[in-house]
């Protein structure tokens, strides 16, 4: 299969590790198969009464998918091996999800973008072109700023954030962000030294920022822009509804945004033993750092406490969209949306599950990152409940943001993800 | 071991993988354009084809060089391995909306930062509050010249670049990416005055700096390359390894899929790369930071690495800065020629404060800026004090701390006039002027009046300006900096400054020094 080509802007994401088995050299592989193999193909009617392994005398499917930091779950081992069962194995090209959606996607089973904006580009695109298209939402799960302890505890120190109610006892892993203070510091060029990091041992003469991918490429990066046009223009009005507006409303954020040549792969920079120098606050999904704290839990028995999370005080839920191309690709769809055992898999991930009505699945997830060991936190909608521009807006905005061209849309398509902690399905 | 038969059987009966498949995948050459520093990776390549079946044949290039080559649409390689693509992400994006980026992923990394003899380091930090080695200490002791640096050359190195990215970032001190407005000023002279030697590859400018390691301080480069010569045994003493307290610029080798055609050998490749236990090898081999944030790392490789500087996102901004200070042999050190006015108002507090600030600018304002800012080795400084007439005028070239001490002399002198004859003093710094220029094409001069008052004796604004047109074109092109003072006319020195393509700063809102340092650097 020919796979069209696209540039990578990745959106945060989480490595997921390969098993390594490439390194081993093809004589010792066989020493050690041939003889298996005998006994493993006489055993071969027990192995799959476990259930465990793909009957071999069925096809696989190898579908091919297109996803920014959604390939997170694809890559995951555990939801490899039940894809296996069901013949399915996917074959995922990297790409920002706003990327996904400008370019050609003609030789993919299936896209995976982040946010609804960019699903709406494609479905519009598909559904214009009488092309097979549908959609799925199997979960959501929102932006937020992932940091380091002591920044965290700077901005709180400077009443920019402050420790989430329900954290739980010992230090917060979860702190609420006063979005508007956060900016107007950006606004006032502040640095880390101005607001005291050095308090906490630590020099950064750098400009307060959130560093995030591409916002010509990404959805995080283009939810984070919505939200901090939503809190730089105020609740009154809330999404613009003009062109002008959402030009003049662009350009009054542009300088809050300013991060210079955006870096690729902020998230797992941000992970790595160097991140707090290089990437202090990244712009991600908590689905990303739930994740990480589950494995670094299960590794050492403990929670990574340096590593924390700001919840934008208006919170911004992103609902990442399944959106099947071919056939082949709409029984995966319909297997994550409904398959028991992917939706778990998929709660374990950090996902916020969605049911049949759109509705966020109860509260699954804190109960399983309690069985975890790991706070919960809070799901409560004290947010400020806030909805993303119309996808005409936003990509108007993230043209004049990006200095990139914005994707043909048509006038009446919504990218009106509804936030608040449940939102709501369109259509 | 069930559970790895039954998916090794499951993959055999695909006969699709590449670990479990006794049938090795299709084995594959590809051509790499290469940054030359990757050279160090050729151990590693052997195991690739090995595991991967897949060969590279490596095309080394500089950085910058190898970026130039990369034209969207005419690539001549199947993949580009780079040091950093930021030039060339710089690139694309300036050449217009509709190309597409090839896909792109980071390797490893390691931050471009400065190995320093002990002694030096030493001294440095001494002199530090705090003790955290900053680049503009760097710059402070260079134009001081007690400290001589290797660098490599940013026109085609990704070292060099990076190097000079994070230099002028860090002189620009806004917190923030440079901006056009941040590289139009001159501000690096002092540093790049500690620039002793130059190569076009990272690789070379270690060699020379093993060479001549008696008579350098230091060498800019990678962390890296750094560690792995204090560990091979050329140095006689191992370099100490500073990261700049004002920040660093990292690289992250992006191997990049020029040719969609060979995505699944890139598949292959970038997957045994980012493998645990490539990437640890890696580290072992280069003593480059894994990009799996899961490897511990080293011993050595546990330092932090600071705070990463934001990196311009325009390409004008890093072709003017490779204008400007790309070219080694660019330019002969500076001359500037003082216009102090020694009428009767000067005296007293305000004379102190012109002897202040030429302590300053000497080297005694510790500041971030007035070390970047001060005057350096090799620059040529000419007084001329004035009152009705010129009272006196000399001039030294700055070559050591005697100098220095003669400079204040020049100011020291307690003789003031009764009148004020600016035109006239400037009508004779441009004949002055005119000589330079003429004795020494290229020479890069600039002149910087200074008054207190306005013009009482010689000849008026409009006659300078009669004469200043008249003068040939060499002369017309140096610029005069006018520095107002106490009770100084505004309009006519704002006039004449721009009469000569200069400006006039205002010393009345600001203090002295910081009018000079404005003019010398752009900075307040």
């Amino acid at each position: 299969m020919v796979i069209g080509e696209r540039p990578v802007i990745e959106e945060p994401r989480l490595a997921v590790r390969r098993p390594s088995s490439s390194l081993w050299s093809r004589r010792s592989l066989l020493i050690i198969l041939l003889p298996v193999l005998a006994a493993v193909l006489t055993g071969v009617a027990v192995l799959a009464v476990s259930g465990n392994i793909l009957l071999p005398f069925e096809r696989v499917v190898t579908l091919e998918g297109k996803m920014a930091s959604k390939r997170d779950f694809f890559e995951d081992e555990e939801v490899q091996r039940l894809l296996l069962k069901h013949h399915i194995r996917v074959h995922i090209t990297s790409s920002g999800s706003r990327e996904v959606a400008i370019g050609d996607v003609a030789s993919y089973d299936f896209v995976f973008p982040s946010g609804q904006p960019a699903g709406d580009l494609i479905t519009s695109q598909r559904a214009a072109k009488n092309q097979y298209v549908k959609v799925h939402r199997p979960f959501v799960s929102p932006i937020v700023l992932a940091t380091y302890r002591e920044y965290a505890e700077t901005l709180r120190a400077a009443g920019i954030a402050t420790p989430q109610h329900a954290s739980g006892k010992g230090r917060p892993l979860y702190y609420v962000l006063d979005m508007q203070k956060f900016l107007t510091s950006i606004d006032e060029k502040k640095r880390w030294n101005d607001i005291g990091i050095q308090n906490l041992g630590i020099t950064n003469a750098n400009r307060i920022l959130a560093q995030g991918p591409d916002v010509c490429g990404s959805n995080s990066a283009g939810t984070y822009l919505a939200l901090v046009a939503f809190t730089w223009h105020g609740e009154n009005d809330e999404v613009p509804d003009t062109d002008t507006e959402a030009d003049d409303r662009a350009r009054a954020i542009k300088h809050l945004l300013e991060q210079g040549l955006p870096a690729a792969d902020v998230f797992r920079t941000y992970l790595s033993p160097e991140g707090k120098g290089i990437a202090p606050v990244v712009v991600a999904y908590e689905h990303q750092y739930l994740t990480y704290q589950v494995q670094y839990q299960a590794e050492s028995m403990e929670l990574d406490s340096q590593r924390v999370l700001l919840y934008p005080d208006s919170q911004f839920v992103t609902q990442p969209q399944f959106i099947s191309l071919t056939r082949e690709g709409e029984r995966l769809g319909e297997l994550i949306t409904r398959d028991p055992e992917l939706r778990q898999r998929a709660m374990e991930l950090g996902f916020r599950i969605l049911d049949p009505s759109g509705e966020v699945a109860g509260d699954q997830l804190s109960r399983f990152l309690r069985q975890r060991h790991i706070p919960v936190p809070s799901m409560e909608g004290d947010n400020t409940r806030s909805s993303m521009p119309r996808l005409r807006f936003l990509e108007r905005m993230i043209s004049i943001v990006g200095d990139c061209p914005a994707a043909g849309t048509s006038a009446g398509t919504s990218a009106g993800t509804s936030a608040g902690t449940s939102p709501g399905l369109p259509e | 071991m069930t559970g790895f038969i039954a998916v090794c059987l499951a993959w055999l009966w695909l006969g699709a993988a590449s670990g479990c498949s006794p049938g090795d995948p299709d084995p594959v050459t590809l051509r790499v354009l290469a940054s030359s520093e990757l050279a160090d990776m050729r151990p590693l390549l052997e195991d690739l084809r090995r595991d991967t079946g897949v060969t590279l044949e490596m095309d080394y290039r500089g950085t910058v060089d190898a970026s130039n080559a990369l034209v969207p649409g005419h690539y001549r390689h199947d993949l580009a391995w780079l040091s950093s693509d930021r030039y060339f992400q710089l690139k694309v994006k300036a050449a217009g909306h509709n190309i597409e980026k090839p896909l792109s992923t980071s390797i490893m990394r390691s931050p471009v930062v400065v190995g320093m003899k002990p002694a030096t380091a030493d001294r440095l930090r001494r002199a530090t509050p705090g003790g955290q080695i900053s680049w503009a200490d760097v710059a402070d002791a260079s134009a001081e010249g007690s400290l001589k640096f290797a660098m490599a050359d940013p026109r085609h190195t990704n070292s060099g670049l990076a190097a000079l990215v994070g230099v002028a970032t860090a002189a620009a001190g806004t917190g923030g990416a440079l901006r056009a407005e941040d590289v139009s000023c001159d501000r690096l002279r002092g540093f790049f005055a500690g620039h002793a030697l130059t190569e076009d590859s990272s690789t070379r400018l270690t060699d020379g700096f093993v060479r001549r390691q008696d008579d350098l301080d230091a060498l800019i480069t990678y962390e890296s390359e750094l560690l792995s010569l204090n560990s091979g045994g050329k140095l006689r003493r191992p370099l100490e390894i500073v990261y700049p307290k004002d920040g660093m610029v990292l690289s992250d080798y992006p191997l990049l899929l020029l040719d969609p055609a060979k995505r699944a050998a890139y598949d292959r490749m970038v997957d045994w790369l980012k493998s645990e236990p490539v990437q640890k090898k890696i580290m072992e081999r280069t003593l480059r930071r894994p990009i799996d944030p899961a490897v511990p790392r080293v011993p050595v490789l546990r330092e932090p690495v600071g705070n990463a500087l934001y990196f311009p996102d325009r390409q004008e901004v890093v072709d003017r800065l490779l204008a400007d200070y790309g070219d080694p042999q660019r330019d002969k050190p500076a001359q500037v020629i003082f216009l102090l006015d020694f009428s009767g108002s000067m005296r007293g507090e305000r004379i102190a404060k012109v002897r202040a600030t030429f302590d300053g600018l000497s080297g005694a304002d510790d500041s971030r800026s007035g070390k970047f800012v001060r005057f350096y080795r090799g620059e040529s400084l000419t007084v001329m004090r004035f009152g009705g007439r010129v009272l006196d005028d000399r001039s030294l070239t700055y070559d050591g701390q005697r100098d220095l001490d003669r400079l204040r002399g020049f100011v020291a002198s307690d003789d003031f006039d009764t009148s004020t004859a600016i035109w006239s003093t400037l009508d004779r710094a441009y004949t002055k002027v005119a000589g330079i220029v003429r004795d020494h094409p290229g020479q890069a001069v600039s002149i910087v009046l200074m008054t207190d008052g306005e013009n009482n004796a010689g000849m008026n604004l409009d006659a300078f300006i009669s004469r200043h047109e008249a003068r040939p074109q060499p002369a017309r092109a140096v610029r005069t900096y006018t520095i107002r003072y106490g009770e100084a006319d505004t309009k006519e020195l704002d006039r004449a400054a721009r009469a000569t393509g200069g400006r006039m700063i205002d010393a009345t809102a600001q203090s002295l020094l910081s009018a000079f340092k404005e003019i010398r650097g752009c900075v307040k």
